[in-house]
């Protein structure tokens, strides 16, 4: 039996829909403005040039419209959201050191024992701004940096100045230009040449404040011969009114390094999810994306790998899942401009009770590209006859020694599976489970055990009440 | 005389254009309504999605004219079945005002949709009108042509065939051109209602010589159990944007369409395809192919939208690219739209040059390189041509193609 809270929440169906009072340090007023810009750089101690950074986006961002195609933004309300929030006075420098509201939030996400097992270092976004960090010692004996970037900022100004902007110039998109003007907390990450980290590096987000935009900032740089696999997960409680996330992740991958981005967002269903990641990938280097979209109102998110150099590789898997009231608009960005270059996009998406969910693409091949090669395959999965499944890849070619595939697939749970399942002694609601669950297998198996065994427990709830 | 004036966008202009053909007063009034629409209408840009990869900025709609010697309309025929009306459209205008006034530009292809649309409901001239009585088939393929042969010419050919239920036929429609360094614009439209438990078979062969600008629309609109069957083949022109739409809607209804496009030096391709599924049981099948060679380009843009309650459809949509040179280039959108559940779907889509491989092994039997290219290449078409169940066609595309070769 459901049990719901006074929203009408399905509190056991939600697990992650639990919040704290709020109890805030500084809060910047709601709206934007050059003033608040002004504000956010003051209080954060930055140097002149993020200022004008800062200012300089901000003036693109009213200079750019909205986007009218993808999911409707008509919505947002940019005068209603407030763009800074400080949760804790400094940096903690241990988990016992967190407020234990905070720490209680995210003793229910398991982050501390995962630590124990897993983590190289926690990046803990809570509202704003990253409150906890740590790092485990070999790493930065190694020259490893894993901080959050407003620290990076603070202690590494000329490194976080070298890359900033340069994957995601503020002229970008308007939520690219609302983000660098903007910006606070997300992580920087600096991985010196030939050094492998192999364990992941993790940071779990939070939203936490009503109309809180989160406006996290990651950038990534692999030094040649380098290897980081980085993993952000996002869960946020449920509220009322709309929320906006907005982040940045540029990335740089140079000569022979390999970087693995993983995403599991599981935003709460009124959160507009509008991100920009791009990478960039020199010679003989390889990108991977893995972005999983379950929660959100609106997700409309690219993830991009410029092919720049030779021989660089890129890769993208997305999985998306549309419930009732969302539209998942995910999808991903391939340009080829260098020889033999090589992509793969794999998108699955499924869509129920009314959802929407997709995929929207784009691979090209600029001229002298030659050699290269990229196949992009689309499955959608649609489970009832509310819901919906758009595809729109998009396949610009300007060179002939090439070889580019696109294939895609739609269709429903087929009645065969689900009675071989059951003649079986499978009961329909687990033999549904199953095989939605083999459906995403391609692109799960790739994940990092911990959110492997959460996003099968994530699409199992979503898929709860599915049949009869 | 007043047709050879420049083709301003006046009332005027359209009033002569009426009067020469001494038409009834409600073709003039339908056409003076197009106007408006199309004066209200601005010119696509590319800034409008699907004009985003063709751009007609320079295209001088008042240096053209109408050409009254453009030939345009139906071939002779031979005897034709008891019912069956097959003629130019201003004379069907004439002789079964009833039928033309209920079918053209109404239920299918309408004037209030797009700039060109209006345009070509306000100046149409010629075309052919194709009705097939209820019950009744045409067992030869009927044919029917356009014809430019003059510099800085506007045409606007429309093909209407109404097939009433349960009734067969088929029409190979031609356009063609002298050969020339000179301008022409093109803006055609093609309505094709296919009544329930109908069969028509439409196929369209392009050959412009000159550097013609085209834009054009195919429509079918396909009722319950009938079936539509086209092939659009495009080889000449400077820039050609065309939309193909197969509009399945009553149950049982398919559509097969296929597309054969070979382009050289600049030449540009858009093509946008619509398989549109409104009812349940529905069934298409595309297949369109692209070749390119020198600096030419091909677009192709397709898009499968099955509509809310249009379940146990089958959509496929297949998208091939032969790119022949370093500067060709190939675009390949295969959309999706999905709004029922219970259906299969799926579209694919290839880009690839010639094969070395298969060349390698080609001229390693003694072939010459360039035979075993055109080999490749006819391989190719070969897809879409061993589709059509009519030799004749089939060899004339096998010559074009092998024409556009060596081009």
């Amino acid at each position: 039996m459901a049990t719901t809270n006074q929203l009408g929440i399905d509190v056991e169906k939600y697990k992650y829909g639990f919040f704290e009072p709020e109890n805030y340090v500084f809060k910047a007023r709601k709206g934007l403005s050059a003033e608040v810009v002004k504000e956010i750089s003051h209080m954060k101690g930055e140097p002149d040039w993020m200022r004008a950074f800062r200012l300089h986006a901000y003036e693109q961002f009213l200079k750019k419209p909205m986007p009218t195609w993808g999911a409707d933004l008509s919505t947002i309300n940019f005068d209603d959201i407030y763009y800074y929030i400080k949760p804790t006075e400094k940096m903690a420098e241990s988990w016992e050191d967190l407020p234990d509201e905070i720490r209680r939030t995210y003793d229910r996400l398991g982050i501390p024992e995962a630590e124990r097992k897993f983590l190289a270092g926690v990046g803990a976004q809570y509202e704003s701004e990253v409150v906890y960090h740590s790092l485990k010692d070999e790493w930065e004996k190694l020259g490893v940096i894993f901080l959050d970037t407003d620290s990076a900022l603070r202690e590494h100004e000329d490194l976080v100045r070298e890359y900033f902007g340069t994957v995601i110039p503020p002229e970008d998109n308007k939520f690219a230009s609302l983000n660098s003007a903007v910006w606070s907390g997300g992580s920087f990450v600096y991985v010196p040449a030939g050094v492998k980290v192999d364990i992941p590096l993790q940071a779990y987000f939070r939203i936490n404040a009503k109309n809180v935009g989160q406006f996290e900032r990651t950038l990534i740089i692999c030094e040649p011969g380098s290897y980081v696999h980085y993993v952000e997960g996002c869960t946020a409680p449920v509220y009322t009114t709309d929320s906006l996330h907005s982040a940045v992740v540029e990335i740089i991958v140079k000569e022979g390094a390999r970087c693995r981005y993983t995403t599991i967002q599981n935003w709460s269903t009124n959160v507009y999810n509008l991100v920009t990641k791009r990478a960039v990938a020199y010679r003989d280097a390889t990108m991977e994306w893995i972005d999983g979209n379950l929660g959100s109102k609106i997700t409309m998110k690219y993830p991009s790998v410029y092919l720049l150099e030779p021989g660089a590789k890129g890769e993208i898997l997305s999985v998306a899942f549309a419930g009732k009231g969302q539209h998942q608009d995910p999808g991903g960005k391939v340009v080829h401009a260098a020889p033999n270059t090589q992509s793969v996009i794999v998108s699955k998406s499924i869509s129920k009770d009314g959802g929407r969910a997709g995929y929207r693409g784009l691979v090209k091949i600029y001229p002298g590209a030659t050699g290269s090669r990229s196949a992009v395959r689309c499955d959608a999965l649609i489970l009832d006859d509310q819901s919906r499944s758009d595809t729109y890849p998009t396949m610009e070619i300007d060179e002939q020694d090439v070889s580019i595939t696109h294939e895609a697939t739609v269709s429903k749970v087929s009645d065969e599976q689900l009675f071989y399942l059951m003649s079986r002694g499978v009961k329909e609601d687990e033999a549904m489970n199953m095989i939605v669950r083999g459906f995403v297998e391609p692109i799960v198996k790739e994940l990092p055990l911990e959110y492997a065994v959460e996003l099968n427990r994530l699409i199992a709830l979503e898929m709860e009440g599915s049949v009869g | 005389m007043a047709l050879t004036q420049p083709l301003s966008l006046s009332r005027a202009a359209v009033e002569a254009l009426s009067e020469r053909l001494s038409e009834p007063r409600w073709m003039r009034e339908f056409r003076l309504r197009a106007l408006e629409t199309a004066e209200a209408l601005p010119m696509p840009t590319t800034s409008n999605e699907e004009w985003r990869r063709t751009d007609l900025s320079g295209l001088d709609l008042s240096a053209l004219r109408p050409d009254p010697e453009v030939v345009s309309g139906p071939a002779a025929a031979p005897a034709l079945p008891q019912g069956v009306i097959f003629t130019s459209l201003p004379a069907a205008m004439r002789d079964h005002p009833d039928l033309v006034r209920e079918y053209f530009m109404r239920p299918c292809v309408r004037p209030d949709e797009s700039k060109f649309r209006a345009l070509h409901g306000a100046f149409w001239t010629g075309g052919t009108f194709l009705y097939v009585p209820e019950g009744v088939e045409v067992a030869v393929p009927l044919g029917s042509s356009a014809w430019i042969q003059s510099a800085g010419v506007a045409l606007f050919p429309h093909t209407l065939i109404v097939a009433e239920p349960g009734s067969r036929v088929t029409l190979l429609d031609d356009f063609g051109s002298m050969a020339g360094p000179w301008n022409a614009f093109v803006d055609a439209v093609v309505e094709l209602i296919v009544k329930d438990g109908a069969t028509v078979r439409y196929m369209s062969r392009q050959d412009w010589l000159a550097a013609v600008t085209e834009v054009g629309i195919v429509r079918g609109r396909i009722g319950r159990d009938a079936a539509l069957h086209t092939l659009i083949v495009a080889f000449g022109g400077q820039v050609v944007k065309r939309n193909v739409e197969s509009l399945l809607e009553g149950p049982g209804g398919s559509s097969e369409m296929l597309g054969l496009v070979f382009g050289h030096n600049g030449q540009h391709f858009d093509v946008h395809t619509l398989q549109e599924h409104r009812a349940p049981h529905t069934f298409s099948d595309l297949l369109y192919k692209n070749a390119v060679k020198d600096h030419a380009r091909s677009v192709f843009s397709g898009m499968i939208r099955v509509h809310p309650g249009a379940q146990k459809t089958n959509a496929f949509q297949a998208n091939r690219n032969l790119i022949l040179s370093g500067g060709a280039k190939a675009d390949s959108i295969p959309n999706l739209e999905i709004m029922a559940n219970d259906l299969r779907c799926t579209h694919g889509s290839a880009t690839s040059r010639l094969n070395e491989e298969h060349l390698f092994y080609l001229m390693s039997r003694g072939l010459r390189r360039v035979d075993a290219v055109r080999m490749v290449v006819e391989g190719f078409f070969a897809e879409v041509l061993d589709r059509v169940p009519l030799p004749d066609v089939r060899t004339a595309l096998q010559q074009d193609v092998d024409r556009k070769m060596v081009q």
